[in-house]
C-alpha cells in the first residue's frame, strides 16, 4: 500500500490530475463525472414535468399568488444538508440504498423551488395584451396556455431550469459526503486522507461541472428560444423581476 | 385580470376555494402519513432496536445542552459575520456601481460568478491557504455579495423620480438628498436583501462541517456517520428553527424600519 502511494505521490494538483493511480478506491473522473450529470440531470428533468405544468396552469388562473413566493422562502429555509441527510436515512432505514434513490429525491425536491417561481412569474408577466387578443380570436384557455403564455414565458423558464440544474450539479456533489458517488468523492476522500492536492483538483472538477452545465445551458437556451421573444437583457427582467419581486425571482446558486 | 369566465365552473368561487384547501390538505396530510411511516422503518422490529429519536440523548444526557449551545452559537456567527461583512463591501460595491452607471453589468456579472461556484468547491480550495474559519468567512461573504447588491441597486433604483426631483426643488444636496428621501425609499428593498442573503447563509453554513465548522449541521453530519438518527433530527430541526426564527425577526425589522411602507400606495 505504502509503496505503491509513495511511488506516485502528486505534488500538486496537476500532477494529481494526471496520475490516475490515486483514484483506485474513488473510481476514475469520467465515471464520476457521468454520476454527477446523471443525476443531476435525472432529477432536473423529472422537476421540470412536475413543476411547468402546475405552475404554467396556477399561474394563468392568477391563483396561488402566495405560494409562489413561499415555496422559494421554504426551499431557502430548509438546508440542502437537511434535505440530503433526511433522504439518505430514510432510504437507508428501508433498505434501498444510497443511491441513485436518495440522491436522486433530494435533488428534485431543491430542483422545484427555482423552477416554480421562474414559471409563474413568467406566466404572469405574459404580454396581457397577446393573452387578451388570443383570447377575442377565440383560442381556448388551454390553447392560450401552451400557444401563447408558455412560448412568451419560454426565455425565464429556460433561466429558472438554468439556475436550477447548475444548483443540481454542485449539490450532487454534497451527495458524496453522504456515501453516494460523483465528483465530490474526491473532496471527501482528500478531506479523510488530507490530502490537499486531492481536495483542490476536486474542487476545481466540482466547479468545472458546474460552471460547464451553466454555460451549456445557457447556448442552449439562445438556440431554443424563438428569436421573437428573447427577452432584452436588463430591461424586462431589471425592471419587473427584480424591483417589483426581489424575493420571488432570485436566482439560485451555491448548493 | 380575473379568472377567465370560460375556465370557471358551475360552482361558487368560494366553494371551489374551499374544495382546493381540502384536496390540499387531505394531500399534505396522506404525504406527511407516508414520510412519517417509512422514517419509522417497515418493521416494528427496526422501531424497537433503532429508533429513530432517543430523547434521552436530547433530555438527560448531560453534555447535550452545552454541545447544542455551542454549535448554535458557532452557526449564528457564521451567519452574522459574513452577513455583515457582504452587507459592508456590497455597500461598496453598489456605490460604485450608481455612481459609474456602466460598472453595474460587470459587478452583477463577477457576483453572479462568485454565487455558481460550489460552496464545497469554495471551502476546499479556501481551506488550504486559510484556517478553516477564514476559509469559511470568506466563502459565506461572497456569497451573500450578489443578493446584496442586486437589491442594493434595485432599492435606490426604484426611488420614485418624483421625489427626487422634490429632494431637488426643496434645495438638498446630494448628500441630504440620499441619506433623507433616497435611503428611507430605498430600504424595504435592501433590508429584504439582506433577510435574505441572511437565510441563505443559515443553509449554507451547514456545509461548512467539512472543515470541521457546520455549526448545527455538525449534528447531522456526525448523527450520519454515527448511524446515529437522533442527531440527524435535531440538526436538522434546529437549522430550520435558525433560519425561520431569523426569518421572522428580521421581517419584524423591516416592518419597524418602514412603517411608512405599510400604507396604500407608497413602495
Amino acid at each position: 500500500m505504502s509503496a505503491l502511494l509513495l511511488a506516485a505521490e502528486p505534488t500538486n494538483f496537476w500532477e494529481w490530475l494526471h496520475e490516475s493511480s490515486t483514484r483506485t478506491i474513488t473510481g476514475p473522473i469520467p465515471h464520476n463525472l457521468w454520476l454527477t450529470l446523471w443525476h443531476a440531470l435525472a432529477a432536473g428533468a423529472i422537476a421540470v414535468v412536475l413543476t411547468v405544468p402546475v405552475a404554467v396552469f396556477l399561474a394563468h388562473h392568477r391563483k396561488a399568488e402566495l405560494a409562489a413566493s413561499w415555496i422559494v422562502n421554504l426551499g431557502r429555509i430548509i438546508p440542502t444538508v437537511t434535505i440530503l441527510a433526511f433522504a439518505v436515512v430514510i432510504s437507508l432505514r428501508n433498505g434501498l440504498g444510497f443511491a441513485p434513490y436518495p440522491i436522486l429525491f433530494a435533488l428534485t425536491l431543491l430542483a422545484i423551488p427555482p423552477i416554480f417561481a421562474n414559471t409563474y412569474t413568467a406566466v404572469r408577466q405574459a404580454s396581457p395584451d397577446a393573452v387578451s387578443s388570443a383570447r377575442a380570436m377565440g383560442l381556448t384557455e388551454r390553447q392560450i396556455m401552451t400557444g401563447v403564455e408558455l412560448p412568451l414565458a419560454l426565455p425565464l423558464i429556460l433561466t429558472g431550469v438554468r439556475t436550477a440544474l447548475t444548483q443540481l450539479v454542485a449539490t450532487e456533489a454534497l451527495g458524496a459526503l453522504f456515501g453516494g458517488g460523483g465528483l465530490g468523492i474526491y473532496v471527501r476522500f482528500g478531506f479523510a486522507g488530507d490530502d490537499i492536492y486531492q481536495i483542490q483538483a476536486g474542487a476545481l472538477l466540482v466547479a468545472a461541472a458546474a460552471m460547464g452545465t451553466d454555460l451549456v445551458l445557457a447556448v442552449v437556451a439562445r438556440l431554443v428560444v424563438p428569436k421573437g421573444v428573447r427577452a432584452r437583457p436588463g430591461r424586462r427582467r431589471a425592471a419587473t423581476v427584480t424591483v417589483r419581486a426581489p424575493d420571488v425571482a432570485s436566482a439560485a446558486g451555491a448548493g | 385580470m380575473t379568472a377567465p369566465a370560460l375556465a370557471s365552473g358551475t360552482r361558487s368561487p368560494g366553494t371551489r376555494r374551499w374544495v382546493a384547501y381540502g384536496v390540499l390538505a387531505v394531500a399534505i396530510l396522506a404525504f406527511a402519513a407516508w414520510a412519517w411511516s417509512r422514517v419509522h422503518g417497515l418493521s416494528e422490529d427496526t422501531q424497537a432496536t433503532n429508533p429513530i429519536i432517543r430523547w434521552e440523548w436530547l433530555f438527560t444526557r448531560e453534555r447535550t445542552p452545552d454541545e447544542l449551545w455551542t454549535r448554535t452559537k458557532q452557526h449564528l456567527e457564521l451567519t452574522v459575520v459574513p452577513v455583515v461583512l457582504g452587507t459592508a463591501i456590497a455597500a461598496v460595491l453598489s456605490a460604485i456601481a450608481l455612481r459609474f452607471r456602466w460598472t453595474v453589468g460587470p459587478i452583477t456579472t463577477f457576483a453572479g460568478f462568485l454565487y455558481t461556484i460550489p460552496s464545497l468547491a469554495l471551502f476546499g480550495v479556501l481551506v488550504t491557504y486559510n484556517s478553516n474559519w477564514t476559509a469559511a468567512v470568506i466563502a459565506l461573504t461572497s456569497y451573500t455579495l450578489l443578493i446584496l447588491v442586486r437589491n442594493m441597486v434595485a432599492g435606490i433604483d426604484g426611488v420614485p423620480q418624483a421625489a427626487i426631483d422634490a429632494a431637488d426643488g426643496l434645495g438638498m444636496g446630494r448628500v441630504q438628498r440620499f441619506f433623507k428621501v433616497e435611503l428611507p425609499l430605498a430600504l424595504p428593498v435592501i433590508l429584504t436583501g439582506i433577510r435574505v442573503a441572511t437565510v441563505t447563509t443559515i443553509g449554507l453554513v451547514g456545509i461548512s462541517a467539512v472543515i470541521q465548522l457546520g455549526g448545527v449541521a455538525y449534528f447531522i453530519f456526525d448523527g450520519y456517520r454515527r448511524e446515529f438518527t437522533t442527531e440527524v433530527v435535531v440538526g436538522s430541526g434546529l437549522a430550520v428553527l435558525l433560519a425561520v426564527g431569523l426569518d421572522l425577526l428580521l421581517r419584524l425589522v423591516e416592518r419597524l424600519a418602514t412603517p411608512w411602507s405599510r400604507r396604500a400606495g407608497l413602495r
